[in-house]
C-alpha cells in the first residue's frame, strides 16, 4: 500500500492559517472545516485503505463561492481535490496534505424536472437514486444504478463515469448526462450542453464524464431520463460449471436478446450472498446468473422463453422464473449484497473492476482462481457478465503483516490478466490512485501524453486532483512542444501552403 | 490539388510528420462524401485514408466490430447485416442531402460528421458506440484511445471527442465499434393531419410512454409530396404526418403499437406501416429524402437544428412562417431539418437568434461555398467555451494541420 503522491509544497503549508481565513470570507459559516477532529470523515473515500488528513476542506453552496474558492487557489497555487459522497472505490478523492478537499455536499437541490424533455436538472450533490425518486411519481426514472447509488451523488457519478446492472442495456452516464454546468480550475463558468440530445462542437460533456476530478467541478448537471418498461422479470440460472454460464451468456448475446442486467456470481460468491440474505439461491452450483429481461409484457413473457432454453442447452441444472415483483426483488436482493456478503466471510476484501471480452469469461475465471492458489487468498467473483464487467472480491486480514500487499499484488496481476485477455484496467470504478500505476500496462507514454495534453486544455497548472490517473506527471509546456521529425521525409513532394 | 495516397498506417504518421514539418495543412478524406460540410479549407493537399479499408475483426457474439477507418460504411453495414446485426444509431447517407457522387463515405467520415439517424433518442448517437480509436495527432504521434470493450472507464473518454470533430483533432486509423442486433419486427404508427405544434404533443406523449418508441419524426405534406418513395406514398391524403416507431420481437410491437395508439386517440385514429415499409419510411427520414439534392428544394440551403425536444414544434413553425421554408421534425422535436428559401444569410442571424434562448443550435449542413465563406457554417459557442474548445483542439494538434478552416471562418 505504498503509492507516491505529489510532494506537499511547504510554501502553501506554511501559510495555512492565512489560507484558511480568507476561505472563511469566502464560504461564510460552517464552510470551512479547519480543524483535525472535524476533517477525519474526509481522510479517505471508499478506498478506505488509504488516507491523508487535507489541509482545510470547504463545502461551498454556491457555483460563484465554487468559482471563488478555486480562482484563489489558481492565483496562490494551491492543489485542489474534489469529492462528492466520498463513495468512491478507486481512491478519487483521497485528500492530498497541501490540498483543499472542495465537498460539493452542499449542492443537494434538483432544480428542475422537466418531463416534456424527459430531463432533469440537478446540483451535483444530489444522490443517484434520489433522482429516480424524485421523477418515479410519473413513472420515469434514471438509468445508470451503481451498487451504491443510495450514498453516491450525481456529480461522482459523472466524475467516475459510473455504471450499475442495467448499463448493458442502458448505458453508463456518459450515455444519460446531456450537460452540465463547469467551473474550471481559474474560477471562470461554463455551460457545457443543455437539454438538447446533442451540445454544438466538440462533445466536451463526453470527455469531462469520467474524467475523475482532474477537468473540472461541475455544480450543475443535466440528465437524461427515462419512462420505466411496463415490465420487469427476472431468471435465476444454476450451472454445475463455470465455462457453461459463460457459454449461456455468450448465446444470449448471439441470439439478439440484450437483457436489462445479465449478473453472474461463483460459488464463493453465492455461499456469502445466501448466507447473509436467503435469497433462495442453489448451493450446489458453481455459478449462478441473474438474467433481467424487461419491456412489455408479451415480450418479456416470450424473451424469458427463449432464455429458458438457451439456458437448458448449455446445461443448466436450476432454473428459477419470478413470478412476481418481491420475487424479482429477492434475487436481485443477494447480488446487490455481494459485497457486504463478502464482508461477514473475511475481515478484508479488495473489490477489483477490470472489464474483458465475454468470451473470455471462462478463461479470466481459471486464471483468477490460479492466482489465488499462487497467492493463498481466496477470491469471490461477481460480474456483470453481460457487459465483461469483473468484479473479484479478494479475501484477506489487513492484521496479518504482509497480506494487504500480497492482496494488492494479486489484483494488479488481475488487471493485467484483463488487458491481456484484450480487455481493460477498470469498468466502473475508476483509475484513481488504486490503478494509476498500471496505466503504462494498458496505454504507451505517447497515449498517455496525448491525455494528459487535455488535462493541460482544462488546467494548465496542474492543480486539480493532481497525483490521480496518471502515473507520472508532465508539465503542459513539455507537452505542448511539437517535435518536428527531421532527416529522410516520406512524402518529399509534399507542397508548402 | 496534391493527394497523398497512403497505403497504411504508418504511412498515415509518416505523413503527418512531413506535413507538421512543412507546416502544411492537410485536408483529410475518405471517399469525400461530406467534404462540402463545413467552411472552404485552407489548404492545397490532400491525405486520402481510404486505402486503410480493412475489416480488421468482426465479432457478433460480443457486439463489436473493428475496422480501418477508410472502410466503405456500405460494405460495414452489408457485412453487420450478414449477421444480422447494425450500427443502432442508423448513420445517415449523407449522398441523397449532397448529390455526392462518392456514396455513403467511409467508418471514419461516419464517426467525424457524427451524424445520428432517428435511434438516437433511444439508442444513442456515433458517440455511444466508439468504443476505441488508433489515431494519429498533429504532433505525428499514433495514439491509442479507449478499447474493445464496452465497459470502460480507464483514463480520459477520447472517443468521445474524436466522435462529431470533423477530422480536426486527430486522424483515425482504426476504430472499434459497438454493434446491437437488428429488431425482428417494425411498426410504424402514422398520425395524419397535426400541425407542428400538435404533432410535438404528439412526439412527447409517444417519448414519455412506456412503449419503447425508437422514432418519432414529422414531415409536412409538402415534404411527403417531394419525396419521391417510401414517404411519398404517405402524401396522398394531403396531409402531414407524424410517424412514430417500434421496434421489437413481432408479437410486442403489435401490442405496444395498439397501445400506444389508445394513448394517442385524442390527436386522432391511427395507421400502421410494417416492417419493410416502415423501414423505408425511416431511411428517408434519416437520410431527410423530401429535401434531396435532385429534388425540388435541392437548391434550397439546408440547416441541421438542434434544440429541447419539446420546444421544437414552436421554433420549426415560426420559423416555417418567417421564411417560407419547410421543416421535417426527427428526434421527437430534437431534430428540425430546414429547407428555406435562398437569402443572403441563409436566414442564419434571425435563426440563431431565436433558437439562442432555447439553448440549441444550427449546423448550415447544405450550402454553396459562397455561403460557406460568408456564414459560420458551426454554431458559434459561447466565448469561454470556444475558447476552451480552442484549446482542446490545440492538444491534438497544435499547428492546425487538420482540416484548417474547416470549422471556423475566417475573416475575409
Amino acid at each position: 500500500m505504498t503509492i507516491m503522491m505529489p510532494a506537499p509544497d511547504q510554501m502553501v503549508l506554511d501559510r495555512r492559517d492565512a489560507i484558511v481565513r480568507d476561505f472563511r470570507e469566502i464560504v461564510p459559516g460552517e464552510g470551512v472545516i479547519s480543524s483535525a477532529a472535524e476533517m477525519l470523515p474526509y481522510e479517505s473515500d471508499a478506498l478506505t485503505a488509504y488516507r491523508q488528513p487535507p489541509m482545510v476542506v470547504v463545502l461551498p453552496e454556491t457555483t460563484a463561492q465554487v468559482s471563488r474558492v478555486l480562482k484563489y487557489c489558481f492565483d496562490h497555487g494551491i492543489k485542489v481535490v474534489p469529492r462528492g459522497s466520498g463513495t468512491s472505490l478507486s481512491g478519487g478523492a483521497l485528500p492530498l496534505a497541501d490540498a483543499v478537499l472542495l465537498g460539493l455536499s452542499k449542492f443537494k437541490r434538483i432544480r428542475e424536472i422537466d418531463f416534456d424533455n424527459r430531463v432533469v436538472v440537478t446540483e451535483p450533490g444530489v444522490t443517484n437514486l434520489a433522482i429516480s425518486q424524485a421523477v418515479a411519481h410519473a413513472g420515469f426514472y434514471y438509468a445508470p444504478d451503481p451498487s451504491s447509488q443510495i450514498a453516491c451523488s450525481i456529480g461522482g457519478n459523472i466524475a467516475e463515469n459510473s455504471g450499475g446492472v442495467h448499463c448493458l442495456k442502458y448505458g453508463m452516464t456518459t450515455n444519460n448526462v446531456l450537460g452540465c454546468e463547469l467551473v474550471l480550475m481559474s474560477g471562470e463558468v461554463l455551460r457545457i450542453g443543455g437539454k438538447t440530445p446533442e451540445q454544438a462542437g466538440y462533445d466536451l460533456m463526453g470527455i469531462i464524464t469520467g474524467s475523475e476530478g482532474l477537468l473540472g467541478v461541475v455544480t450543475e448537471v443535466t440528465v437524461r431520463i427515462l419512462r420505466k418498461p411496463e415490465t420487469a422479470r427476472a431468471l435465476m440460472v444454476g450451472f454445475s460449471q463455470v465455462e457453461a454460464a459463460g457459454e449461456c451468456v455468450a448465446r444470449i448475446i448471439g441470439a439478439g436478446i440484450i437483457p436489462g442486467g445479465m449478473e453472474m456470481m461463483d460459488r464463493p460468491a453465492i455461499h456469502a450472498a445466501e448466507a447473509f440474505v436467503n435469497a433462495g439461491y442453489p448451493l450446489d452450483v458453481e455459478a449462478l446468473l441473474i438474467i433481467e429481461l424487461d419491456g412489455s409484457s408479451i415480450e418479456v413473457d416470450e424473451l424469458i422463453r427463449r432464455v429458458e432454453a438457451i439456458a437448458l442447452g448449455c446445461g443448466s441444472t436450476t432454473c428459477r422464473i419470478s413470478g412476481s415483483e418481491a420475487e424479482r426483488d429477492l434475487f436481485w436482493a443477494g447480488r446487490k449484497a455481494a459485497f457486504p456478503a463478502v464482508g461477514r466471510i473475511s475481515p478484508d476484501y479488495l473489490c477489483m473492476d477490470g472489464t474483458i471480452p465475454r468470451g473470455a469469461l471462462p478463461r479470466a475465471l481459471a486464471l483468477i482462481r490460479d492466482l489465488g492458489e499462487k497467492y493463498g487468498l481466496g477470491v469471490a467473483n461477481v460480474f456483470h457478465a453481460g457487459d465483461g464487467n469483473l468484479h473479484p472480491l479478494i479475501l484477506y486480514d489487513a492484521n496479518k503483516p504482509g497480506e494487504m500487499d500480497k492482496a494488492e499484488a494479486f489484483g494488479a496481476d488481475i488487471l493485467r490478466c484483463c488487458v491481456e485477455l484484450g480487455g481493460v484496467l477498470t469498468g466502473e470504478h475508476g483509475v484513481g490512485i488504486e490503478k494509476r500505476d498500471l496505466m503504462p500496462h494498458m496505454f504507451s507514454e505517447v497515449d498517455l501524453n496525448q491525455q494528459q495534453r487535455l488535462k493541460c486544455a482544462f488546467d494548465a497548472r496542474g492543480l486539480l486532483n493532481p497525483g490521480k490517473v496518471f502515473p507520472t506527471l508532465h508539465r503542459c509546456a513539455e507537452l505542448g512542444r511539437v517535435h518536428v521529425h527531421g532527416g529522410k521525409l516520406p512524402f518529399p513532394d509534399l507542397p508548402r501552403f | 490539388m496534391n493527394i497523398l495516397h497512403i497505403r497504411d498506417a504508418a504511412d498515415v504518421e509518416a505523413a503527418v510528420r512531413t506535413a507538421i514539418a512543412g507546416e502544411q495543412p492537410l485536408e483529410i478524406i475518405g471517399h469525400g462524401s461530406k467534404r462540402s460540410i463545413g467552411h472552404v479549407m485552407m489548404t492545397n493537399a490532400v491525405l486520402d485514408v481510404s486505402a486503410l479499408n480493412a475489416v480488421t475483426c468482426y465479432e457478433p457474439s460480443e457486439l463489436i466490430i473493428t475496422v480501418q477507418a477508410g472502410a466503405p460504411l456500405d460494405e460495414v453495414l452489408s457485412l453487420l447485416d450478414s449477421k444480422n446485426q447494425e450500427f443502432s444509431f442508423e448513420p445517415m447517407n449523407p449522398a441523397v442531402l449532397l448529390d455526392s457522387r462518392s456514396g455513403r463515405g467511409t467508418i471514419g467520415g461516419m464517426i467525424g460528421a457524427g451524424l445520428a439517424g432517428p435511434r438516437r433518442i433511444k439508442a444513442g448517437g456515433v458517440r455511444d458506440h466508439l468504443l476505441g480509436a488508433h489515431a494519429v495527432s498533429g504532433f505525428g504521434d499514433s495514439f491509442k484511445a479507449g478499447g474493445r470493450v464496452v465497459k470502460n472507464v480507464t483514463g480520459y473518454d477520447l472517443c468521445k471527442l474524436l466522435a462529431g470533430s470533423w477530422g480536426t483533432l486527430a486522424i483515425m486509423t482504426e476504430v472499434t465499434l459497438k454493434v446491437m442486433p437488428k429488431a425482428e419486427a417494425e411498426r410504424t404508427l402514422v398520425l395524419r393531419g397535426l400541425d407542428d405544434l400538435a404533432a410535438n404533443r404528439a412526439m412527447t406523449a409517444a417519448l414519455g410512454s412506456p412503449y419503447d418508441v425508437s422514432g418519432a419524426a414529422h414531415t409536412p405534406h409538402s415534404a411527403l409530396k417531394a419525396a419521391r418513395g417510401a414517404l411519398a406514398g404517405l402524401a396522398s391524403m394531403g396531409q402531414t404526418a407524424t410517424l412514430l416507431r417500434l421496434e421489437g420481437i413481432a408479437a410486442s410491437v403489435v401490442h405496444r403499437g395498439a397501445a400506444l395508439a389508445a394513448d394517442l386517440a385524442s390527436f386522432g385514429a391511427a395507421e400502421f406501416v410494417e416492417n419493410a415499409e416502415s423501414a423505408a419510411l425511416w431511411r428517408e427520414i434519416r437520410d431527410v429524402a423530401p429535401f434531396a439534392a435532385d429534388g425540388p428544394l435541392g437548391a434550397w440551403p439546408v440547416w441541421r437544428i438542434v434544440c429541447p425536444p419539446a420546444s421544437g414544434g414552436v421554433f420549426g413553425q415560426t420559423l416555417t412562417r418567417e421564411t417560407g421554408g419547410e421543416v421535417i421534425y426527427d428526434w421527437a422535436g430534437g431534430l428540425l431539418w430546414a429547407a428555406l428559401p435562398p437569402s443572403v444569410d441563409a436566414h442564419a442571424a434571425s435563426l440563431r437568434r431565436r433558437l439562442a434562448p432555447l439553448g440549441g443550435h444550427a449546423t448550415l449542413l447544405r450550402a454553396d461555398e459562397g455561403l460557406r465563406r460568408t456564414v459560420d457554417v458551426f454554431h458559434p459557442q459561447a466565448k469561454g467555451v470556444a475558447a476552451l474548445a480552442e484549446r482542446v483542439r490545440q492538444s491534438f494538434d497544435p499547428k492546425s494541420i487538420f482540416n484548417r478552416g474547416r470549422l471556423t471562418r475566417m475573416p475575409i
